[in-house]
């Protein structure tokens, strides 16, 4: 089937690096240091004080990202909001959890009501009042692309721009989880949110092309399915200027950094490679094609393709 | 041709397969009661499935103990549904399930033992997260490649076979298993307890007297195949899904707005998609939780779009109990049950209208009935608002 061209026409990402609001960052970007926190904007200027209160870290970073990235967009309301989440809301699950095996008699019911993993679609539509497609995708390392995908798909069906994103929080408890586990972590453990409008037309600014988005789950993958993707879309390893990988570098590449190294680990990270990638091609009129080439996990490949804007 | 059902399977409170559920449903018989299997909870009632972990995994074979209950009814129902289908090299093939809970019901037994510092088994904790609760079943059935795993509360059954049908129209996939599992929990119970819309006693939904919901677990998959599928596998189509449509309420993080606002946009833009009239609308498969709330703005939603004409509807919640993430896919089985066998399925325990709509559902089993196009409502927290329209396959 003839995939038309997508447009990527606002990104915005709150992470441990200075993303927010900072075009140009992926020119300086050191690896991310183990000792880095959260760089959170003033939240106050996207989200209404007495909601701020209640709100996790998922949540404020996600609802802030969403309005921030509507905002540059200027495309108003988005005909569908789609999030990926690979472990959901772990602050507010934990804190029910921990509740509900302590506290006797009646238990507040605000992080039960905020634990569930469409909490950050749930509360961006009821900020931006929106009445359109409301989903949630958690597929592991792979839920960012999942959620790319299903808004591809709308795209496709008649929606001219989707809100995609994706958001993951860090809890004490993970790095103890890490350890016993065994679970190598090739960087810091963070937390991040990362929000896209993606669109059937260039307004004029759009920043990059989506080219295709892939996954395969529940099998081992190695560069023949990397060849075979490219391939499907007219390329050559040798044509990527940047392979943005986790995992395995992209055999033929002109160019291999680990997203990792500058996201730090968590489920959806492949979303910071996907602005990262948009900043670069804003910016650096030598690369033409990026591939983000996520193989944090052994059994998942997901693969995006982008491209840059044809002038 | 368009997006056929070849193959069902449920597991509920009121049955282990399709023709267990079938029978209690024609026999007005509810699954729910005290629990037994889950202990320690504050639920007086549920809607609990009739078989312990270890039973459920020596039925499946199922080796390992790291595994979740959500996994292992999904398992059970998506066994049932996918049948004797081969894997296939020609046949592009995904699975998406949906689920709210994931692995809690491993990971509340490792957070107990991890507050008491009582040598917490941090292996339990390798099934918490969601995907792998489908990573699993998929295992289990050798079907790799498109794996997703959907999270919209208590909407995500009905988004995962919308999905699905998306895909196969797309092109992407020629066949796709959908469905939702979620296990009861501690942890659910609590939080709807917390809430106050945990019903002590057995819930009533669509009557006045309602008081809340009581939980439910279980799992429901269908098997949804393409015109290129079917011509490969020589599958009967059962149904057609038709229609679906998801919108957001975005009036209140849990509640549902009084005017029905997200529930009446769903409903309408899934009939307007099956490109069928209002009055080709034979049975409502509703929400109906018993809670006031959900109650009360589906009957608006009803009546918004139905006007004075409302077709049949009933609840079947007070068979198997809110079944969360996994309501959407079993009463999508039920549903599919209705338009094979002709039935229209009872509302347990109604006795007097919601004061403010009036509106009176099916109380009795209706087996004299032509059934050719069912609506099945799936409405949850988020303002997540999912409908979904099945026909008879002609």
């Amino acid at each position: 089937m003839n995939k038309p061209a997508l447009y990527l026409s606002a990104a915005s990402t709150i992470s441990h690096q200075p993303t927010f609001r900072n075009p140009g960052f992926s020119a300086a970007l050191a690896p991310v240091e183990a000792s880095s926190a959260l760089i959170s904007p003033d939240y106050k200027a996207y989200i209404d004080a007495g909601l701020l209160r209640r709100m996790s870290k998922i949540l404020r970073m996600s609802v802030a990202c969403a309005r921030d990235c509507i905002e540059q967009a200027g495309t108003g309301q988005p005909d569908a909001i789609v999030v990926g989440t690979g472990l959901g809301c772990l602050q507010d699950t934990e804190k029910f959890l921990n509740t509900s095996l302590t506290v006797e008699g009646l238990l507040p019911p605000t992080s039960f009501i905020q634990s569930t993993h469409n909490t950050m679609a749930g509360q961006i539509s009821l900020s931006l009042g929106n009445h359109g497609y409301n989903m949630t995708h958690t597929q592991n390392t792979l839920s960012f692309e999942h959620a790319l995908l299903d808004a591809a798909m709308l795209l496709r069906e008649g929606d001219r721009n989707v809100l995609v994103g994706a958001a993951d929080e860090h809890i004490d408890i993970l790095e103890d989880i890490v350890a016993q586990l065994a679970f190598e972590a090739s960087a810091p453990l963070t937390s991040a949110a990362s929000f896209f409008v993606l669109s059937v037309e260039n307004q004029g600014d759009a920043k990059a092309v989506l080219a295709d988005v892939y996954t395969v789950g529940g099998t081992k993958y190695g560069q023949e399915d990397i060849d075979a993707f490219l391939d499907r879309n007219g390329l050559q390893a040798g044509d990527i200027d940047l392979a943005l990988y986790a995992g395995t570098p992209v055999q033929g590449a002109a160019l291999n950094v680990d997203y990792l190294s500058l996201a730090g680990v968590y489920p959806t990270g492949s979303a910071f490679a996907l602005h990262y990638a948009m900043d670069l091609l804003g910016t650096n009129s030598e690369v033409r094609n990026v591939l983000i080439c996520n193989g944090l996990r052994k059994s998942n490949l997901g693969l995006t393709l982008l491209k840059a804007v044809e002038a | 041709m368009g997006v056929c059902i070849t193959g069902i399977g449920v597991v509920s409170a009121i049955g282990m397969s399709v023709d267990e559920n079938l029978s209690a449903l024609r026999e007005g018989r509810t699954g729910i009661g005290p629990l037994h299997y889950l202990q320690g909870t504050k639920a007086s009632l549920a809607g609990e499935v009739k078989a312990s972990n270890d039973e459920l995994r020596a039925a499946l074979g199922v080796g390992t103990e790291y595994v979740s209950r959500t996994s292992l009814l999904g398992l059970q129902a998506a066994r049932e549904a996918w049948g004797d289908n081969k894997r296939s090299g020609v046949i592009r093939t995904g699975i998406i399930s949906a689920t709210s809970v994931g692995g809690m019901d491993r990971s509340e037994v490792f957070y107990k033992d991890y507050l008491a510092q009582s040598n917490p088994d941090y292996r339990l904790l390798t099934t918490h997260d969601s995907g792998s609760t489908t990573e699993r079943i998929a295992k289990e059935l050798g079907i790799t490649g498109y794996i997703n795993t959907l999270s919209t509360a208590c909407s995500s059954g009905v988004n995962a076979i919308m999905l699905g049908a998306r895909l196969i129209l797309q092109g992407t996939l020629d066949r796709v298993l959908v469905g939702g599992s979620d296990a009861l929990s501690g942890f659910t119970i609590d939080g709807f307890r917390s809430l106050m819309i945990y019903d002590d006693q057995w819930c009533r939904p669509f009557d006045d007297s309602r008081a809340g919901l009581n939980l439910g677990e279980g799992a429901g998959f269908l098997l949804l195949e393409g015109e290129k599928s079917i011509e490969l596998t020589g599958n009967k189509p059962i149904c057609n899904v038709s229609g679906w449509a998801n919108a957001a309420d975005a009036y209140h993080q849990t509640a549902s707005s009084p005017d029905g606002k997200g529930a009446t946009l769903a409903i309408e833009h899934a009939i307007r998609r099956a490109g069928i009239g209002l009055d080709q609308i034979s049975y409502v498969n509703a929400h109906g939780t018993g809670t006031k709330n959900n109650d009360h703005s589906e009957s608006v939603a009803l009546q918004n779009v139905f006007g004075d004409r409302i077709p049949p509807f009933s609840s079947t919640k007070a068979f198997t109990g809110h079944t969360l993430a996994a309501a959407g896919a079993i009463e999508a089985v039920f549903s599919v049950l209705a338009i094979r066998h002709n039935l229209i399925f009872p509302n347990l325990n109604y006795r007097t209208p919601i004061a403010e709509t009036g509106l009176v559902p099916a109380t009795q089993l209706e087996t004299g009935v032509e059934v050719n196009a069912v609506l099945s409502n799936s409405f949850g927290f988020g303002g997540n608002n999912s409908s979904l329209v099945l026909t008879k396959y002609e």
